[in-house]
């Protein structure tokens, strides 16, 4: 069995990209499964979804710790998630930069494939949704299936929900993603990134399911840890305001799903981008264009 | 101490006026009406400082339960059947965010074969809540298990919510004689509620955030472990009750005439009334016939259960629901008590929809048992005062 764990951010498509893979191997006359980490997916938020491929029917419905590929759709997870956990001596990994396998250090020295998918993907699919081309990629690094039948499986894909002109472009991404990776061995030198996390026993655990502030990890990482879990960290793009423009009309006020958005006492408004993912939903509310979005995670 | 003829329900709702009950929500549904309607009265005439809240539902009436709970305020409510079903959703936030609300449940028969009569089908669904739960056998009962209830729902040790549940009509709306508690004496048995878990503006804190599968976990364990500690504090707190108002109910379970017994019953409810002048009239032919009251569904009395049974040969168990194709529940749950003691285990259903258990069915039920004692063979289940003839 061969066991594959895709690591991106939430909007990337790590999903679809696990999905078509699998159908990719059940095109060939494998047996397949793709699934995502049940969790609280939101745009920009660390995700992973896993996939398994075997010439036999697949029982086990476990998540995957020690992948023979790993696929990074983000490089700058790297810093920030221990990406390379379980991952074989033996295995692979497929990492979207514009950096050479060289240059890379994940943390355990493997056979590797670099590919700058957010640049192919801005060209082909004129947004940062680097899935399918990342798959190019991984058909490149190992003779898993065929790139016939991974362009096949983007097609049903992505033609089924967004129509044939998307399934096309797709399919164009994952060949140039194909013919532009560099193969090489990524540097295994760094310890991998230490995730900080709360795993209380269960006496630990306070009484109810109130956190109280003083339980510092708790707050931080702990179930609705947002006190200290600035989810604004996840934001790509960052609303810039014009109070020049701004007629205090409150409708982004009213309409941020953060709520970070706050009034001020002369009904002018103010973020807190602690948490502001960069949805750009206020700058899509605005009626007077006060506010647009600008690249990057900046405050 | 003051004696009054009365229903069960006025007996809680005065039980809840003692425990100077803070908030009382509530939507009516016979037999529980009387309940919020006594309390309504007992607020307006000046006699009880608490505030009543006509709810649009009964899952209105549990969500504001919650909420006036997690403000810091002793809680009451009382309910039935399809009110309690209508809960459901709500009776879930109750044991796991650790809210001592107590509850009574006036049981009466989920529909369809709809009917306002008892039987146990709309408490027992709830039996894997966290809920806390006592079935009462009197009016006299009925009051002081309330009073009791608030006692331990409140403990540090258990801040669980406690579900006092009593025969609709049989017990709702029969009058008997209730000695009732003077307020100085409650007061001193049950002292100020001291919130644990509180929502407070001046220190703002998340109650019930969504909590992952890192976590959940840990939390349904330690919830498990409280309601097993709750074991301790349930006799402690009988032992307390005893001292003060000088009734004893003997904590989880209760037994009657056992120590000889080679059989018995294990009963629950009004049931168990029944059921000890049975034996009594057993004991008088020479038969060693015995009884054991469950008083408490949740937390379980496993090991009370094995001790008690320890030299029973054959134990009939009553159940007034059916859980379909397998006896009723108090049945099953103790049958898997029972499974490392000897002792053969029978179910008995009787009385559903309300229907009347007499003394003949008890009478069937005890020389089923009897047989079984002595090795016949007998069904594992059966149906009394059921019309043709069981499968
Ligand atoms: S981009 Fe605008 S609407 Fe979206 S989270 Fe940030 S402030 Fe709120
Ligand atoms: S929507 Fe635009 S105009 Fe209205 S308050 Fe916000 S920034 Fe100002």
């Amino acid at each position: 069995m061969y066991e594959v764990r895709f690591h991106g951010r939430g909007g990337q498509g790590a999903v679809m990209a696990a999905q078509a893979l699998a159908e990719a191997a059940v095109i060939e006359g494998r047996h397949a499964q793709a699934f995502p980490y049940f969790g609280a997916e939101r745009r920009g938020a660390p995700v992973m979804a896993f996939a398994r491929i075997d010439d036999r029917k697949i029982s086990i419905k476990s998540q995957v710790y020690e992948p023979d590929l790993l696929v990074v759709l983000d490089e700058s997870l790297l810093d920030i998630e221990p990406v390379a956990r379980g991952l074989k001596k033996d295995g692979k990994a497929v990492i979207n930069t514009r950096k050479l396998p060289t240059e890379i250090d994940l943390g355990v020295e493997v056979e590797c494939a670099t590919v700058p998918a957010t640049s192919i993907a801005m060209e082909f699919l004129k947004a940062p949704i680097v899935n399918t081309a990342i798959l190019g990629a991984v058909v490149r690094m190992c003779d898993l299936v065929s790139m016939e039948s991974m362009q096949q499986a983007i097609a049903n894909r992505f033609g089924e929900k967004f129509g044939e002109t998307a399934a096309k472009a797709n399919a164009a991404a994952a060949a140039a993603a194909h013919a532009q990776a560099a193969i090489g061995r990524c540097k295994g030198r760094r310890p991998l990134a230490q995730k900080k996390e709360w795993l209380p026993a269960w006496n630990e655990i306070p009484i109810g399911t109130t956190l109280d502030e003083r339980i510092v990890d708790g707050v931080t990482v702990g179930p609705g840890g947002a006190r200290q879990n600035l989810t604004g960290s996840w934001r790509v793009q960052t609303p810039r305001y014009d109070k020049e423009k701004c007629v205090r009309c409150q409708r982004c006020w009213f309409s941020c799903p953060e709520g970070c958005i706050k009034r001020e006492e002369d009904e002018y408004v103010r973020w807190d981008l602690n948490y502001c993912k960069g949805c750009g939903i206020c700058a899509q509310v605005c009626p007077v264009k006060a506010i647009d979005m600008i690249k990057g995670g900046s405050r | 101490m003051k004696v009054m003829v009365i229903s069960a329900d006025h007996a809680v709702a005065y039980a809840a006026k003692l425990a100077r009950t803070e908030v009382v929500p509530s939507f009516p549904i016979t037999p529980q009406t009387l309940i919020v309607e006594q309390l309504a009265e007992f607020i307006n005439d000046g006699e009880l400082d608490a505030d009543f809240i006509p709810a649009d539902s009964e899952h209105s009436v549990m969500s504001m339960a919650v909420g006036a709970s997690a403000g810091g305020v002793r809680v009451f409510t009382a309910t039935s059947s399809q009110g309690l079903a209508l809960m459901h959703e709500m009776l879930y936030a109750v044991p796991q965010s650790r809210l001592p609300i107590v509850m009574a449940n006036v049981n009466r028969s989920l529909g369809a074969a709809s009917g306002i009569w008892v039987e146990y089908n709309d408490s027992m669904a709830e039996r894997d809540s966290g809920w806390l739960q006592v079935y009462v056998e009197d009016n006299q009962e009925a009051l002081d298990a309330t009073l009791m209830a608030f006692r331990l729902a409140e403990d540090r040790r258990v801040l669980l919510p406690v579900m006092v549940c009593l025969d609709g009509f049989i017990l709702s709306h029969t009058v008997e004689r209730v000695d009732l508690p003077e307020q100085e004496e409650v007061d001193r048995f049950l002292p100020k509620f001291v919130p644990y878990n509180m929502l407070d503006p001046s220190d703002p804190k998340l109650m019930n955030p969504i909590v992952p599968p890192e976590y959940a976990m840990e939390m349904r364990y330690q919830l498990d472990r409280a309601v097993e500690h709750s074991r301790e504090v349930i006799a402690e707190v009988d032992e307390l009750f005893a001292r003060e108002f000088g009734r004893s109910y003997g904590g989880l379970i209760d037994t009657y005439r056992l120590e000889d017994a080679e059989y018995a019953m294990l009963t629950l409810g009004t049931a168990t009334g029944l059921a000890r002048q049975v034996v009594d009239e057993l004991r008088s032919e020479g038969k060693k016939a015995g009884l054991i009251k469950l008083r408490f569904m949740r937390p379980f009395p496993f090991k009370e259960l094995c001790a008690a049974c320890r030299d029973l040969k054959a134990l009939g168990v009553f159940d007034r629901s059916a859980s379909f194709n397998g006896g009723g529940p108090v049945y099953t749950e103790v049958a898997a008590a029972l499974c490392n003691v000897p002792t053969t285990v029978t179910g008995h259903v009787a009385g559903i929809g309300g229907r009347d258990i007499t003394p003949e069915h008890m009478r069937e039920m005890y020389d089923i048992v009897e047989k079984a004692s002595r090795g016949e063979k007998v069904r594992p289940v059966t149906w009394h005062g059921l019309r043709g003839d069981m499968e």
